[in-house]
């Protein structure tokens, strides 16, 4: 009650609505909108917007082939409304010709990104079929025959995204190849495995010959890789997808030998294999053929991680929409918020990776897979590798991660997200990597000082996992993006963050490399990140963002200042001198021990 | 008194110490009138790596111990060739203390660890306020000369010229007869006398009628404070006291009356002798109603809330539940809203409110802290958030001694106990983690707080009011903790580096989803609250740093 309700203003995009402003626009209310080059009006209409926060709100709608937007014309109450077109789900006509009821004729649009808007139009003259068709037509272009907007989009940057991560330079940057690992182009052509990217690391002790043969042992031909190998000791992470064991217990002498090759690579005694699924559901899989390493595979243990699959996510995400959209349930919060078991999924997401990541700095390499090697797999590899690699927290190690982990590896962006696609009640949609931000959102909440990177780059990057502006995570794999021309033909979402990466740092930033950091995933630790999906309703929102914002950009001038002064001195001063040897901006940083990053103290 | 009659046994060798955070170590250990004192010998040649710990004895809120003749002593140093004292009896102390540390002492000996546990027991809670710590504590920097507190009623008062127009301060209340929780010097309208604060004291709870604790300069409405008024089953009424609030909102048309219970209590109260300003006596008023748990609920939260937090159990399943089921945020959010409440009433509306529950000790300092806060800028420095819990806490007669006599751990019968001012800490902290930039202070100073209310060296949450602290002298005889925490070196380490004043009131969102979990509290003594604690001593440093440079 207390809280006073601002002017709704939902605009999580309009950091990159351009300034070019269309002349062709002549709408008054609309007239503030400015497109994106390529953007084009296709209607508007007056309508009734039914804000759950403020009640029934008269205005206008526009629809370009980008997004959605209205703005109300009562110069009383200022709500605006913004949604990409890619975010939208669901368009549904709500209410019939002959309906009692106020504003009870309509639509109801569900979106993907944690809100759903509904408007009212008048009853008489099938007033909204022309808007209902256009609005299913360009929400959902590939249902349609149609190009997605990102390209459409005409929108330059003077960085180039695409240009961020080069495999090659990755592996070289982990030190490979070297003396146990080699770099295979066996996929060039994505003839081993058709959702693999083209460049693998394999054992040097491993023929391509024996790729082949393991490949036809796992799953869609996901063979073990390298995913990551530790400087020192050499242990690596190793992504694969599930063995095709089946009802029979079939084995592979070929597959049990690749992995024993990768034990041998560092020498360790036992290869741990981490199965992301509970123990019931990798022993179901064998029904369908899967399944998992049994005693058969000599010097390995497998451990299970109890994570649950893409269906139970999806639904968990559902119930929690349901109690923070449009009304956030009141009493009982918590016990609801529990229900959904949301939290606990995170939790054991993160003490999976946090398992894996203390198994491979003690010197012991690891291997990870779940079902296909796609979901959770994806979230332990990366997440882990953001603990024990330090690179991986800056702003564009980050961008690395996600394109190396996530795109490159395969991870289904169409089907999890289903761009472009009318299809809502699609088995395959599942919000795995909103749950992988949703864990990086509890790192970087735990260690304030340790991601160069803050929250809003976060939220930037799952806006766009939906918007379809940029080609950054369009398509199911590095086959049907080459197939798709992507790289040639729409932008990187990296592009636009790299060309104003001010607004995406942390000022507290304080870079430790060759620190491993453990999260607490215990329940007790871990928040809802209510920034994310409570941000539609303007009474939660934390207040004074903006002046936020704004100190955290003069602290950042005020830092840069300091390094400049800083390099000034040491520049005039000898080495030796008294500010000679600070190499980062925190110069209290000696005074933390190190050995608080390495003590394990999660309850698992 | 003789503190040594309690102790029996001073000194025992050969002790473990376990404790949060740390290994755990063997030392000595010793018991004085006062303090628990813990070294870790073996490393004493060492400089500064030897573990001593120092313990007030008042900080121990719950002992346990547990005696037994054993042979095989489990534990880190049972297979290490000097521990020969396996053979025998020995026993264990756990210790539950106030700030929510809970250390445990293996002690050798049954009879020497019987005798530790006994004087711990007895000397953490002894009664006599002048035999407590404070009036020992005598630090080689500070002299008890020094300027105790930070501003005295008279003070304020002279300082807030635009109040002398329609305001005076009166003295009726200098030898505490009128009000004995009151200060001797208290606010009140011009246009009342003395004799009429008199009068409508004996029909307020304890002499506490209606006072100002707030003025507000943008549109000179103010907010009263007082406890309930005697009307009792027979409806009485005090023509002095309904001059007095009718005085309060002279010229302007209305005002309210927060009272912090339902109206149900409210009439209930009646039986009891106590009641509500009723309509038709109190014309210019109007009564709105806001339940605030209080007492015995309020401390029974709280003992619930740490059961959780210090539940070990690996099932972690319920934590959430268990959270809600603790109640402790909804008291947060009531205490929060319900100052939101009394914040658009003055600062939207432009109405003056007279706030109370029952007593006027508890809920009514909460909420009007609270809406302080909310509104006014200068509350919200470090120096004037600390001249604010001196006014509306210290002076106004909250009874420290009372409600924080015992904590969350304690086994003793509850009396008075009832984590009230912990309650306004939490909101507060609530309060600086929705508006990082607005508070002057850092979360260092409310945990810092939390403590000292419970245990202290200093005198100043001491007694239940002023009238006490007077008749023991801890004036005179014990320092000012407000004082300490402005010396510069604390001064550096309580204040907010991202601090950006702002004129404007700060709305709390008041949503259940909009409330945390005060960790850095409740799960203080957990590796990573202490990490969370170090990152922002560090953010404060790398920001020291870089104005000093890049400013030279």
């Amino acid at each position: 009650m207390a809280s006073p309700v601002p002017v709704y203003n939902s605009n999580p995009l309009d950091e990159h609505i351009s300034s070019t402003s269309r002349e062709s626009l002549k709408m008054e209310l609309l007239a503030d909108v400015s497109l994106l080059p390529g953007e084009e009006r296709i209607i508007d209409k007056d309508i009734i917007y039914i804000c759950p926060f403020n009640g029934a709100v008269k205005g206008k709608v526009l629809i370009t082939n980008y997004r959605l937007h209205f703005k109300s014309s009562d110069a009383d109450v200022v709500v605006t409304l913004d949604v990409p077109l890619g975010a939208i789900s669901r368009v549904e006509k709500m209410g019939g010709a002959s309906s009692r009821g106020e504003n009870s004729y309509g639509l109801d649009i569900t979106c993907k990104d944690m809100r759903n808007v509904r408007f009212a139009l008048k009853q008489e003259g099938h007033s909204r079929r022309d808007i209902f068709e256009l609005l299913f037509k360009y929400a959902f272009p590939l249902s349609h025959g149609q190009l997605l907007f990102a390209y459409v989009t005409q929108e330059k940057y003077g960085e180039n995204g695409w240009d961020i991560y080069k495999p090659m330079e990755e592996f070289r940057r982990q030190g490979l190849p070297n003396n146990k690992w080699r770099i295979t182009f066996i996929n060039k052509s994505y003839e081993l495995c058709d959702t693999y990217p083209t460049l693998l690391a394999v054992p040097v002790n491993s023929k391509d010959e024996d790729l082949r043969r393991v490949a036809a042992f796992r799953s869609r031909g996901r063979i073990p890789v390298l995913s990551w190998i530790h400087r020192e000791n050499q242990a690596v992470i190793v992504r694969c997808s599930q063995p095709l064991v089946g009802m029979s217990g079939k084995r592979n002498k070929d597959d049990e030998r690749y992995l024993d090759v990768i034990r041998e690579a560092n020498d360790t005694a036992k290869l741990t294999i981490y199965d992301a699924r509970p123990s019931v559901n990798a022993v179901a899989n064998k029904a369908t053929g899967g399944g998992y390493e049994g005693d058969e595979y000599q010097n390995a243990e497998l451990v299970f991680l109890d994570i649950q699959n893409i269906h139970v996510m999806r639904e968990s995400l559902k119930k929690l929409k349901d109690i923070v959209y449009p009304n956030v349930e009141e009493s009982h919060w918590l016990s609801s918020l529990e229900s959904t078991h949301w939290l606990e999924h995170v939790k054991l997401v993160l003490s999976g990776a946090i398992q894996v990541a203390d198994k491979v700095s003690s010197g012991n390499s690891v291997v990870v897979h779940c079902s296909d090697g796609w979901d959770r797999t994806a979230q332990l590899t990366s997440l882990a590798m953001l603990m024990l690699d330090s690179h991986y927290r800056t702003l564009r190690g980050f961008q690395v991660l996600i394109e190396k982990e996530w795109i490159s590896f395969g991870h289904k962006f169409a089907s999890r997200i289903g761009h472009g696609d009318k299809n809502h009640a699609d088995q395959d949609r599942s919000p795995i990597f909103v749950q992988f931000i949703d864990c990086v959102w509890q790192m970087t909440k735990q260690f304030p000082t340790a991601f160069e990177f803050n929250e809003r780059l976060l939220l930037t990057i799952l806006d766009h996992l939906y918007s379809c502006c940029f080609g950054t995570f369009l398509y199911n794999c590095e086959s049907a993006r080459d197939q798709h021309e992507v790289r040639s033909k729409t932008v990187s979402l990296w592009s636009l963050v790299n060309s104003r990466m001010e607004m995406y740092l942390n000022p507290f930033y304080t870079p430790e490399s060759g620190r491993v950091l453990y999260p607490v995933a215990s329940m007790r630790h871990l928040e809802l990140w209510v920034t994310y999906y409570i941000r539609w309703n303007p009474r939660i929102r934390q207040q004074q963002q903006s002046p936020v914002e704004q100190r955290y950009k003069e602290l950042l001038a005020l830092r840069d200042e300091y390094l400049k002064k800083l390099e000034e001195l040491q520049l005039s001063d000898s080495p030796s001198s008294r500010l000679g040897n600070i190499p980062t901006p925190n110069t209290s940083s000696s005074a933390t021990p190190p050995q608080q990053y390495t003590q394990l103290h999660t309850p698992l | 008194m003789e503190f040594s009659e309690h102790i029996k046994t001073a000194n025992v060798e050969n002790v473990v110490l376990r404790q949060p955070l740390h290994p755990p170590s063997r030392g000595t250990l010793c018991i004085t009138g006062h303090h628990l004192l813990f070294s870790d010998r073996e490393e004493e040649e060492e400089e500064g790596s030897g573990r001593h710990v120092l313990l007030l004895l008042r900080n121990v809120d719950a002992i346990e111990k547990s005696v037994e003749n054993l042979l095989a002593h489990s534990g880190p140093f049972c297979n290490e060739g000097r521990s020969q004292r396996i053979s025998g009896s020995s026993g264990t102390i756990t210790i539950k203390c106030k700030d929510l540390r809970v250390l445990q002492l293996d002690i050798p000996g049954m009879e020497q660890c019987l005798n530790i546990a006994r004087s711990i027991e007895t000397l953490s809670c002894l009664d006599g306020v002048s035999e407590m710590y404070p009036f020992f504590y005598r630090p080689s920097d500070v002299s008890l000369q020094d300027q105790w507190g930070l501003s005295s009623p008279e003070n304020h008062y002279s300082q807030m010229k635009e109040l002398h127009d329609r305001w005076r301060l009166s003295t009726v209340n200098r030898d505490y007869l009128v009000c004995p929780s009151y200060p001797p010097a208290v606010i009140v309208p011009k246009n009342t006398d003395d004799d009429m604060l008199e009068k409508a004291a004996k029909f307020r709870q304890g002499g506490r009628f209606p006072v100002l604790c707030y003025y507000h300069r943008k549109n000179g409405t103010v907010i009263m404070r007082s406890s309930q008024p005697l009307t009792g089953a027979n409806r009485k009424r005090c023509k002095d006291d309904e001059r007095l609030l009718q005085a309060v909102i002279d010229g302007s048309d209305k005002g309210f009356i927060i009272d912090t219970r339902s109206s149900q209590q409210a009439l209930q109260a009646r039986m009891a002798g106590g009641g509500c300003e009723s309509k038709s006596c109190y014309s210019g008023w109007t009564r709105l109603h806001r339940q605030m748990e209080r007492g015995k609920a309020l401390q029974e939260s709280l003992m619930k809330l740490v059961e959780a937090c210090g539940d070990e159990s690996h099932n972690m399943d319920r934590w959430l539940s268990k959270l809600d089921n603790s109640k402790w945020l909804s008291h947060v959010q009531t205490a929060l809203s319900t100052a939101g409440l009394l914040a658009e009433c003055v600062e939207r509306d432009g109405h003056s409110v007279l706030v109370h529950g029952s007593e006027g000790t508890d809920s009514t300092l909460l909420i009007s802290t609270l809406a302080q806060l909310i509104m006014d800028p200068c509350c919200r420095t470090l120096e004037g958030f600390l001249a604010l819990l001196e006014r509306e806490w210290v002076q106004a007669g909250h009874p420290f001694r009372q409600r924080c006599a015992h904590s969350a751990f304690s086994h003793a019968r509850l009396q008075q106990e009832a984590p009230v001012f912990l309650l306004l800490l939490d909101c507060v902290w609530q309060l600086w983690r929705q508006f990082p930039l607005a508070l002057g202070f850092s979360e260092a100073l409310l945990l810092r707080l939390a403590t000292e209310a419970y245990v202290s060296n200093y005198g100043t949450f001491l007694c239940n009011s002023h009238q006490e602290r007077c008749a023991l002298g801890v004036k005179e005889n014990t320092h000012c903790l407000f004082r300490a925490l402005l010396r510069a070196r604390e001064r550096d380490c309580y204040s907010n580096p991202l601090y950006e004043p702002t004129e404007l009131a700060i709305w709390p969102s008041v949503h259940p989803q909009s409330l945390q979990l005060w960790r850095g509290f409740f799960l203080r003594w957990t590796p990573q609250a202490r990490h969370l604690e170090e990152a922002q001593e560090e953010i404060r440093n790398m920001i020291t740093e870089w104005g000093k440079l890049a400013l030279s």
